[in-house]
């Protein structure tokens, strides 16, 4: 047995390598692009069916239809009831995930390999022909619009709603929640549902993804037997400019009468997926509020002690997402801890960060890659952002090094680029008797109460 | 079938030591339960197994403050800790490379956390805690349901009758002579299993773990679960309560009482909760969701616990207009319809539980704690290799016995959360 010293940690040793896992890709005649991973050592595989059908591309005054469309999929086909289809695939084992994001829908399960053909008659039936029984459409809409209720009395997701609806300008689709409002909700019917599926659901605007125990032949055959003599069509492309709703730092205060907690975000609108930024973005964000010893979390939980925890997050989509610092804290505590968090992204942005705080978030981001790809849902979660955001197939073979070259010069810069100070969203949902004065004496700027509903 | 393969070592000190050893992908998991939780907390305390878990992080000996997280993440790792009632775990996943770094650390802190401690530390972490408080049971809908349902299905004298979040009082009152009393008395390598799971040599890797852990001296004999443990098998009368928060729906929560985990007429109660409420096929979301009408969701399951009887909480939220009578009669109805299961419905869930189960381990750190947590509290980790057997082996005969006997109204907590009828305000 070594000696060994307990003083300082000790030195890791040899580094084993890790490859990210090899991806083939092919067409179907349709254009359905399939792309198959051999992955993990489990009997196990995920199959992904991911459509350009996301919340962005929701049309004017009917916000919630991605969603309420994903969801529907599920309640029939031409010759499935709802109740038949969960049937079919729960005696599997296998259960059904259906949602749409804001750039995509995807429609996934994983299953045991040895029942992978009895489940992809039934995902193929899904996806291909539903049906949209007109009452069963109507009841996910009455959960979807029970489900805002539930939201605007939640802090946390309320926080999150008003977050968008203040950090973009109104006509901006990101300025929604996702699930809609009640308004644009109870105006959906299942015709809605039927032309936007119509629209989007085609085999040129999908990949199809396996991932796991299945070689690439057999997942090709798969794909070419129950998806290739579907006719493919013509996409439509979401289009809109992303505009932030306001030109100054505003503070709005979302009166919840008794709250002992603020709900607190601060943000901005962020980069765009794409962005030649996105790799020291990410540094940067990681030294801000991105891991646990990031600067926000240091400060506001283990210096201060006024929240369970704090973080930030850039919302990386097709177009510029939000860029949201989320920290709840005591009533009492509300205004010090705005100001601390300011005080945190104003040193950031002026003085950039120091080499071994982006040494230290270069490592945490490179590291971390293998322990995120365990799962064949984690690998395929993956291979949909290469078909969403059109990224190289060896994105990820190339992911670590470009986390590597991101150099101190380029979080200063990307810091002073993205952290406007000036044009901040700061909402904060509590008690507005007991909050609202504090941020007033903080001089940020505009202090607005709005009602909670 | 799946079988985990693993070697299980036990140190002079104590400490059980499993290895299981998965060169598939450079990564490693590392992970420890003691076995102390809520349950071990004296009156007056509660809390304090949580709040002591925050203390872990806050630096020992040789680790400064902070640098715990710090020199995990900084390797590309991701860690934390948890607290529940029957253990208090603390698991770290990194590159493979820096096993010793997690062996450094955890041994560092289950032998040298005193030295560390100070009063300014307490007083961070306990606002940190107070403020966990507040976000998930305080300032959030439905929050405290746990809390009431526990003290509702214990009595005041069992371990369980307390949640793990604690008393704002207790937290309060928690001191640096709590924290000290604590370490010395549960914080121990005989109160500990250490399970490595991933890329790693195991004869090197046990070496490591003896140089780490072996001179870590072993401590007293854990004293027994205080309070009184045995319990009824069945309630012996309906408990009912009714909340009124600012919510904008109805819930219903229903809590019975069941046998502890582990036992073999627990996994019928596991299977009927899936049963139930597992899938869109279940009974409860078939009926109650999609054809009736009357709920908005559907959630049941049972809880792995040990001390004396366990709990299958079911609950459904009400849709908007629905009466919440109706709604608990309709559940009512639909969960003595098990009673009269078939095989398809039972087929059904144990398939579920069987897909679940394959679809979890492909995680090295699901292993790791699932190994901690039989070995811990079975003093058996090939249960990861036999547990599914139970499932499996599980009859329609045996969930309509369970139903039968279980599922009664006279065994359970009722717990209603209605609209606060003024609104605003409490």
């Amino acid at each position: 047995m070594n000696v060994i010293r307990r003083d300082v940690p000790p030195p890791p040793g040899p580094v084993r390598t890790f490859e990210f896992p090899r991806v083939e890709r092919r067409r179907l005649g349709n254009d359905l692009a399939v792309l198959v991973a051999r992955h993990g050592t489990l009997p196990v595989v995920t199959v992904e069916f991911v459509v350009d059908a996301g919340a962005a591309g929701d049309p004017e005054r009917k916000a919630g239809l991605a969603h309420l469309t994903a969801n529907a999929l599920e309640t029939g086909t031409r010759t499935r009831s709802a109740d038949r289809l969960a049937w079919d695939l729960e005696r599997l084992g296998v259960e059904l995930e259906a949602e749409a994001t804001w750039d995509a829908a995807a429609v996934r399960i994983t299953v045991p390999s040895d029942r992978l053909e009895a489940a992809m008659d039934v995902f193929a039936d899904i996806i291909r022909y539903p049906a949209f029984p007109r009452s069963e459409v109507e009841r996910l809409r009455d959960e979807q619009l029970a489900t805002i209720l539930q939201r605007e009395k939640d802090p946390r997701a309320l926080a999150n709603d008003k977050a968008v609806h203040f950090i973009f300008a109104p006509d901006v689709p990101y300025a929604r929640p996702l699930i809609g409002t009640t308004a644009s909700v109870e105006g959906l019917s299942r015709d809605d549902v039927e032309a936007f599926y119509a629209a989007h659901y085609l085999p040129n605007a999908a990949s199809l993804l396996f991932v796991g125990d299945i070689d690439g032949r057999t997942a090709h055959d798969l794909a070419e037997r129950y998806f290739g003599d579907w006719p493919a069509g013509q996409p439509t492309v979401a289009e809109f400019e992303v505009v932030p709703g306001i030109e100054t730092a505003t503070v709005f205060v979302v009166d919840r009468p008794g709250s002992v907690q603020s709900e607190i975000r601060i943000g901005d609108v962020g980069v765009a997926r794409r962005h030649e930024d996105y790799f020291p973005v990410l540094v940067m964000n990681t030294i801000l509020g991105g891991a646990f010893t990031s600067r926000l979390n240091l400060s506001l939980r283990e210096r201060h002690g006024f929240t369970y925890g704090a973080r930030s997050a850039f919302g990386f989509r097709r177009q510029p997402g939000p860029f949201v610092v989320q920290v709840a804290v005591a009533t009492d505590v509300t205004a010090r801890a705005v100001e601390e968090a300011l005080k945190e992204m104003r040193a950031l942005r002026d003085d950039g960060a120091t080499a071994e705080e982006v040494a230290a978030a270069r490592d945490y981001l490179r590291g971390v890659l293998p322990l995120q790809l365990q799962t064949t849902d984690q690998l395929a979660a993956r291979l949909a952002d290469l078909v969403i955001y059109d990224l190289p197939d060896d994105y990820f073979d190339r992911y670590r090094d470009r986390i590597n070259e991101v150099t101190v010069d380029d979080v200063r810069r990307v810091a002073r680029e993205h952290l406007r100070i000036d044009r901040l969203a700061i909402i904060v949902v509590g008690d507005a008797r007991e909050i609202a004065a504090g941020l007033e004496a903080l001089g940020i700027g505009d202090v607005q109460v709005h009602e909670a509903g | 079938m799946i079988e985990i393969l693993f070697e299980r070592h036990r140190l002079e000190n104590g400490l059980d030591v499993v290895l299981s050893r998965d060169p598939s992908s450079p990564v490693v998991a590392v992970n420890l339960w003691y076995g102390v939780g809520s349950r071990n907390e004296r009156p007056g305390r509660t809390g304090f197994a949580h709040l002591f878990e925050h203390m872990m992080f806050q630096g020992s000996k040789n680790v400064p403050e902070t640098a715990h997280f710090a020199l995990i993440e900084q390797a590309g790792g991701s860690l934390n800790g948890s607290t529940w009632l029957d253990r208090t775990n603390y698991f770290q996943t990194l590159p493979a490379h820096y096993l010793e770094l997690a062996l450094w650390l955890e041994s560092d802190r289950m032998g040298w956390l005193l030295p560390a401690m100070t009063q300014e530390k307490l007083d961070n972490q306990r606002d940190v805690v107070k403020n966990e408080r507040r976000w998930r049971v305080d300032n959030q809908p439905y929050g405290d349901w746990d809390e009431r349902i526990q003290a509702m299905m214990y009595p005041p004298d069992h371990p369980y009758h307390h949640s793990v979040i604690g008393s704002m009082e207790d937290l309060d009152a928690a001191s640096l002579e709590d924290v000290e009393e604590f370490f010395r008395t549960y914080y121990t390598p005989n109160n500990a299993v250490l399970t490595l799971c991933g890329e790693f040599e195991p004869e090197h890797a046990l070496d490591r773990v003896r140089a780490y852990f072996g001179e870590i001296p072993e401590g007293p004999p854990v004293p027994p679960i205080p309070g009184r443990t045995e319990l009824e098998p069945t309630l012996g009368g309906e408990v009912r309560d009714t909340v009124e928060q600012d919510i904008p729906l109805p819930r219903l929560y229903l809590a019975y009482r069941i046998p502890a985990y582990g036992r073999d007429d627990f996994y019928p109660a596991a299977v009927a909760a899936h049963a139930l409420a597992w899938g869109r096929a279940s009974i409860l979301y078939r009926t109650l969701v999609r054809e009736e009408r009357l709920a908005q969701d559907v959630v049941a399951y049972a809880f792995p616990i040990v001390v004396g009887a366990s709990i299958l909480v079911i609950w459904a939220t009400a849709r908007p207009g629905v009466e919440p009578e109706r709604l608990e009669a309709a559940l009512d109805e639909r969960i003595a319809s098990l009673e009269h299961a078939d095989d398809a419905e039972i087929e059904r869930a144990v398939s579920l539980l069987e897909a679940r189960r394959l679809i979890e381990l492909q995680r090295v750190d699901e292993r790791a704690d699932l190994l901690s947590m039989y070995t811990q509290l079975f003093d058996d980790p090939d249960r990861i290799n036999t547990e599914l057997g139970k499932i499996l082996g599980v009859t329609t005969a045996d969930v309509r016995g369970f139903a039968t006997r279980y599922l009664r109204p006279e065994n359970r907590a009722a717990l209603w959360y209605l609209p606060r009828r003024n609104g605003g305000r409490p």
